[in-house]
């Protein structure tokens, strides 16, 4: 023991197990550890995902059910036709879905092929005042702005070239939203693939942009994907911007149309728990098609790699 | 035949075809070789008409009193006029309770989460899955699942019964407790993102280091301390720099849980700035809002930064 501390100097010198250790190194070995190990993280995962499950069986109770002492835990008289009526009650319901879709689509396609050009530009080039490095850095830094600094003149400047209660200003919104993300996330991809591919195929023949659709894109598919997901995630969810410019039911998205389902006094609870639960289903099947993406997404796009 | 059919089409405008090529090479050689501004102008172009461009005209409205009945240059008048706004004094304190609790709760439940899932256990994938999904759930879904929970009668007002005697708590609706639920609905959002950033950070941990530490007899604090922190410096920065910056621009949540109330103990400055702005059309005082707002959150992360690096000493 003497022995192991003089060669290590340089680490934290040996101390005597404290009492706290000993208990647990006992309860280590009689496997107690693990039984509160499970058991900490079957609380954490109930409290994260009852209050979904309590949402979406909400959908299939009646107003007396939803909401009686004691509560009903499962629905047990299932009201499969609580769909039908808030479709019947709320027409309208149909055209923010579809306006929901046509944005969030498209903003996905330009954002992940503007922040992906990008990103390969500033990885692959040489640009004049170290802006290769400089750039990014302001991209980046558009992400940490809070939304609502730049709505009001947003909110000015769209009503003055007629683009407020439209969809294309929606796309146009959520597409500068989203290039920061794209941009960072698909640098770290273009980062791996070697130059030489791209200086072989230029060789064959191919231009610099035909090798990068060719041979480049392909190898990075696994980032367009997680890219794309996330874009469609943050388009599909986004509040704020669509309240401030999409007031008419043309251009409303599902977000807006759940928000008027409660007001400050009163909530058409059956039909706001089905509408909600239809806005969360996409979102839904997304992560868990993609859940390897984006459990890498995640922590890439948060550790800005 | 296909091949007679080109032939007869090619022969006679083989010089045009040539032509369009070169015209085609002429224009592809040219794009290659401005390939590296090309690429990254869309990017550009739209960030700066969108954020840059609007953020200028946001310190200019901010000396107007911009109302639709017409514009006037006031100078400072806004920012003066938000030190004695009694409404805007609270949204800040509001937003600053909020930040805080929500931000430190989020940081050690999330820590300790990534550290039990750092432990040996079964299918670690599978549970990583699941307790992402409250992060990917719309706000707005989120406030309404939340408004279904704390609804008079509702699901948590049974739980608390017990204490309660039975009597609603009013959990969203009592001045005292309403902004304490809000604050529970973004840590129940956000804690998966820190265990999430943290774990992947744990699993950067080189173990031959830990093992080393063992052999040389140096204690599970003494490890956690000297060797796993240290690790995880730049992440905790970054995890908590990101939360805080998010937390300080919360309004989905807001917006559908209390809308500000009740008697605006929830109102958080991006509550107040819409109101402002949308309600009360005050485009000027509200645009010193978002610059007020902007330099906060600049000082925030700017100072955050440098006490991280000085704490820590990188």
């Amino acid at each position: 023991m003497t022995t192991k501390q003089d060669t290590s100097a340089d680490v934290a010198p040996y101390t005597e197990p404290s009492g706290f250790q000993e208990i647990h190194e006992r309860l280590t070995d009689l496997g107690v550890t693990k039984v509160a190990v499970y058991a900490a993280l079957g609380v954490f995962l109930v409290w994260s995902l009852f209050p979904v499950y309590w949402m979406v069986t909400a959908t299939l109770k009646t107003r007396d059910t939803l909401l009686s002492f004691p509560p009903q835990w499962i629905p047990l008289d299932a009201q499969f036709g609580n769909y039908a009526q808030l479709f019947a009650q709320r027409p309208e319901f149909v055209t923010f879905i579809t306006n929901s879709v046509i944005v969030t689509v498209v903003t996905t396609i330009i954002a992940t092929t503007v922040g992906a050009m990008a990103a390969y530009a500033f990885v692959s080039f040489d640009y004049p005042y170290n802006l290769d490095f400089h750039l990014p850095f302001y991209i980046l830094s558009t992400r940490f702005m809070p939304p609502i600094v730049t709505i009001i003149p947003l909110f000015v400047i769209f009503r003055g070239v007629g683009l407020v209660n439209t969809l294309r200003g929606l796309i146009l919104v959520y597409t500068m939203f989203n290039i920061p993300f794209a941009v960072w996330m698909m640098k770290g991809f273009f980062e791996e693939v070697p130059e030489s591919l791209v200086e072989s195929a230029m060789i064959d023949g191919h231009t610099h942009l035909g090798a990068f659709f060719k041979i480049v894109l392909p190898l990075v598919k696994p980032g367009l994907i997680a890219s794309a997901i996330f874009t469609t995630i943050i388009t599909w969810n986004e509040l704020l911007f669509a309240v401030i410019l999409a007031q008419s039911a043309k251009a409303i998205t599902v977000p807006v149309g759940l928000a008027s389902f409660v007001t400050k006094f009163s909530v058409q609870w059956i039909n706001m728990s089905v509408a909600a639960t239809i806005a969360l289903v996409p979102v839904l099947l997304f992560a868990f098609i993609a859940r390897q993406q984006l459990v890498r997404g995640f922590s890439m796009g948060a550790v800005g790699k | 035949m296909a091949t007679d059919t080109e032939q007869d089409v090619a022969t006679p405008e083989i010089g045009q075809f040539q032509q369009q090529e070169s015209t085609r090479e002429t224009v592809l050689l040219w794009v290659d070789d401005n390939l590296k501004w090309l690429m990254t102008l869309p990017a550009i172009l739209i960030l700066f008409s969108l954020t840059f461009y609007p953020l200028i005209r946001a310190l200019q409205f901010s000396t107007l009193t911009y109302l639709p009945t017409g514009t006037t240059f006031v100078g400072i008048e806004n920012y003066v006029d938000l030190l004695s706004d009694g409404a805007f004094i609270n949204s800040m304190i509001v937003t600053a309770k909020f930040v805080g609790i929500a931000v430190a709760a989020e940081f050690v439940l999330g820590f300790a989460i990534a550290l039990v899932l750092n432990k040996k256990i079964k299918f670690r994938g599978l549970w990583q899955t699941l307790i992402l999904i409250p992060m990917i759930l719309s706000p707005t879904v989120i406030g309404l699942i939340w408004r279904l929970m704390y609804a008079p009668n509702g699901l948590l007002d049974y739980m608390a019964a017990p204490f309660t005697g039975g009597a609603n708590v009013g959990w969203i609706s009592e001045t005292s407790i309403a902004l304490y639920s809000v604050i529970l609905t973004d840590i129940w959002q956000w804690t998966p993102l820190v265990v999430l950033v943290l774990f992947a950070g744990l699993q950067s941990v080189p173990d031959d280091i830990s093992e080393a530490a063992i052999m040389d007899g140096a204690s599970r604090r003494q490890r956690f301390l000297h060797i796993t922190l240290p690790y995880l410096k730049s992440l905790i920065v970054l995890i908590l720099i990101i939360r805080l910056v998010d937390a300080l621009r919360v309004f989905a949540k807001v917006f559908i849980l209390t809308r500000g109330g009740p008697s605006d103990a929830t109102n958080v400055i991006s509550m107040e700035m819409y109101r402002t702005a949308f309600r009360f059309n005050n485009f000027g005082e509200a645009s010193a809002m978002a610059v007020t707002l902007l330099v906060l959150v600049l000082i925030l992360a700017m100072n955050f930064v440098k006490i991280a690096n000085v704490e820590f000493g990188s």
